[in-house]
């Protein structure tokens, strides 16, 4: 199903992921699917500014990002992190398809885009650079 | 006949009957030597001040000036009972013989009123000195020769008391000095007030203030030459009547001026026939008023509120600006501003404005209209955009509420599905957290329906729906609708909407302890009220919502009323038409 979930098997350690989202409700959820799916989520925030902050200190290997955000939105905050030293795989997700969402996505620095409904810890993985 | 008319034609009587009997006085004296041109000469000068005074009273408020001028024509006549053969009369004769010259000094300096300012008191009163007690010492002192008035074979001179020459030239210089300041006093008091006019006023007193200051430099020059001259009186003689003759010129000049004033407002009769555009009737009234500084105000009494020809409002005018009614068919209709001199033509400025007044009226009603319809612009542009923002917001609260639950609801769901058999407690766990978001996306679901549209107000009519608002509402409200049966949608929704934003309003800002609602209908109306007994000072210029629902009420032809004194809680109104269908 994926080789990068492989990988990551074989490495015996589990991928370290932090959650971007103004929704808490979303965070919970999300954290519960991707650690049953054996991920780490090893952080949550709520604004952009904080999760660059976040992404900075706890150096994840993936960062899950809302596209809408309080303060700035996901595309911003990917450019951001993209051109930072430390590069984590950025995965953007949204409430809202990627038809929708099109135009933005096609100039992103992100490296994927999962919409909410159908997000899984292997389609996470699918991504890892 | 008015009173104007009488005095008028008094004053034209008073001055041709004394002018009648100065020239037979003249002709039939048997020492007179003076050829009859002159007499013509001189008879001319005295009717046309007597014609000019009888023109003056018929203005109004010019009955005091029109008296002045005929009396200066009057007093000039009197020099011919120098002629007469009689002894007292030619005594008479030689004591008033220069009280004229007084007399117009009077007139010039009461110009345009009558009356004599405080400061131009003292020179009118030295210049009758001058011309009456002075002159009395005189004739006591001297004979006839020696005071001009005839070479040979005139009469006695009825108060000579002892020829006294030294005397009589001493006397004769103080009057002249007297005279002198008297007259060089009033020129530059003449001169002072030409410089203090306004532009308006100057144009009514120029002719006088020119001439007139001419005319009497030139009697001073005549009355000094005749005095010190040995070769005989004709040449000063001439200067000082042709100086003279000038003056009822100058006052007749400001007449012909009064009347092309008035002849403007036939012009401006003619344009009005024209029918101006938007301004074009400022700039005739500008015209036929000579005022370019004229600006008018339409009266809209509706907003009890002042605007320009555009509709836009009009600023209060500056406290030195002069402000003229304009009445039509007994209805406030127009304020001029203008050059507060014009209050000196008055009937120029009534004559303007009641020919005007039916322009005025009629534009009137064009500024009313095209702020209405800069208003309905701009109300139009507002339902637009208030109904882009509910949309915004109506997709945003769908993003973040209904669908962010059935997100993680899905999310929840995957999770529940994936732990069915590895970890089945796990997996109930995940359901019974699947329900509970279920029910808070359903709950949200509708409680956004509810604020697109409430079906009971669809369903069952104003009375429920509001009363569904009033329970839900955190103070206690005082429900009273008093429908027979339900009203038009629309205004139910209306009022609907008046209704929650005004409770919204209240649970914010007044500070309140209770609401009260009314609903009823009256006279074909449609009438909500909403009082609260809180702080008061709500603005209904100030915040969107009280502007959405004006806009609101206003596009069903309705009116919202907003009262909110400060500290005495604030009642909003809506009443809505109710046009039989």
């Amino acid at each position: 199903m994926s080789s990068g979930l492989a990988a990551c098997e074989h490495a015996r350690m589990a991928i370290r992921v932090l959650i971007v989202d103004d929704h808490a409700a979303f965070r919970a959820t999300a954290r519960s699917l991707l650690e049953a799916d054996g991920l780490e989520v090893v952080g949550e925030a709520g604004d952009g500014a904080s999760g660059i902050a976040a992404a900075r200190s706890i150096r994840p290997e993936v960062v899950l990002l809302d596209v809408q955000l309080p303060d700035t939105d996901g595309f911003a905050v990917a450019a951001e992190l993209a051109g930072n030293g430390h590069r984590p795989t950025i995965v953007l997700t949204s409430s809202r398809s990627a038809e929708e969402l099109a135009g933005m996505l096609a100039t992103t620095a992100a490296d994927g885009f999962i919409p909410k409904a159908e997000l899984s810890g292997a389609a996470l993985a699918s991504f890892l650079r | 006949m008015s009173r104007r008319h009488t005095l008028s034609w008094c004053l034209l009587a008073t001055g041709a009957t004394a002018t009648g009997l100065a020239l037979w006085a003249a002709l039939t004296s048997s020492f007179d030597d003076n050829p009859p041109a002159i007499f013509v000469f001189f008879a001319l000068i005295a009717l046309a001040w007597t014609t000019g005074g009888a023109a003056a009273a018929r203005r109004p408020a010019g009955q005091r000036m029109g008296i002045l001028m005929t009396s200066v024509g009057v007093t000039w006549v009197l020099g011919a009972l120098t002629d007469v053969d009689n002894s007292f009369a030619f005594t008479l004769g030689l004591l008033l013989n220069n009280l004229w010259a007084a007399v117009l000094l009077h007139a010039l300096l009461a110009f345009p009123s009558g009356r004599l300012e405080p400061r131009a008191r003292l020179p009118v009163a030295l210049g009758y000195v001058s011309v009456l007690p002075v002159q009395f010492a005189m004739v006591m002192v001297a004979t006839p020769k020696d005071l001009n008035s005839c070479d040979h074979g005139c009469a006695d001179n009825a108060l000579l008391v002892t020829r006294n020459q030294d005397a009589f030239h001493a006397l004769a210089v103080f009057q002249i000095v007297l005279a002198a300041v008297a007259i060089v006093w009033g020129v530059v008091l003449l001169i002072r007030s030409w410089r203090r006019a306004t532009p308006l006023e100057r144009r009514a007193i120029a002719p006088i203030v020119w001439l007139g200051s001419t005319a009497i430099l030139m009697v001073i020059v005549g009355s000094i030459v005749s005095t010190f001259s040995k070769s005989g009186a004709d040449v000063p003689g001439l200067i000082s009547l042709t100086a003279f003759l000038l003056v009822p010129i100058a006052f007749v000049v400001g007449l012909v001026r009064a009347r092309l004033a008035r002849s403007a407002v036939g012009d401006l009769v003619v344009e009005l026939g024209e029918t101006p555009g938007p301004g074009g009737l400022r700039d005739a009234l500008v015209r036929s008023l000579r005022d370019p500084s004229l600006e008018v105000a339409y009266w809209l009494p509706e907003e009890h509120a002042y605007v320009d020809a555009e509709g836009r409002p009009f600023p209060d005018p500056a406290p030195d600006r002069g402000t003229t009614l304009v009445m039509h068919a007994g209805e406030r209709v127009a304020m001029l501003v203008h050059d507060p001199a014009l209050a000196e033509q008055r009937e120029l400025v009534d004559a303007a404005t009641a020919a005007a007044g039916l322009a005025l009226s009629n534009e009137r009603l064009q500024a009313e209209l095209r702020r209405r319809l800069e208003e309905l612009r701009r109300s139009r542009a507002r339902l637009v955009e208030a109904g882009d923002a509910e949309r915004r917001r109506l997709e945003r609260d769908l993003h973040d509420g209904a669908q962010q639950r059935l997100v993680a609801l899905s999310l929840t769901l995957r999770l529940a599905r994936s732990r069915l058999e590895s970890d089945p407690a796990a997996a109930e766990q995940a359901l019974t957290a699947a329900e509970e978001q279920l029910t808070q996306a359903l709950a949200e679901l509708r409680e956004l329906a509810r604020g697109i549209h409430p079906a009971v107000l669809s369903d069952h009519g104003l009375a429920p729906a509001l009363r569904a608002l009033a329970d839900r509402d955190p103070l206690p409200v005082d429900l009273d609708v008093s429908l027979e049966e339900r009203l038009p949608w629309q205004v139910e929704v209306a009022s609907y909407f008046v209704v929650a934003e005004s409770l919204t309003n209240v649970a914010k800002y007044a500070g309140a302890s209770a609401v009260r609602i009314e609903v009823g209908r009256v006279d074909g109306r449609a009438t909500v009220l909403i009082a609260d007994d809180g702080v008061g000072g709500a603005d209904p210029r100030r915040g969107s919502g009280l502007r959405g629902l004006t806009d609101r009420v206003e596009a069903l032809d309705g009116r919202l009323t907003v009262k909110s004194p400060q500290g005495q809680g604030t009642t909003v109104l809506a009443e809505f038409p109710l046009h039989a269908e």
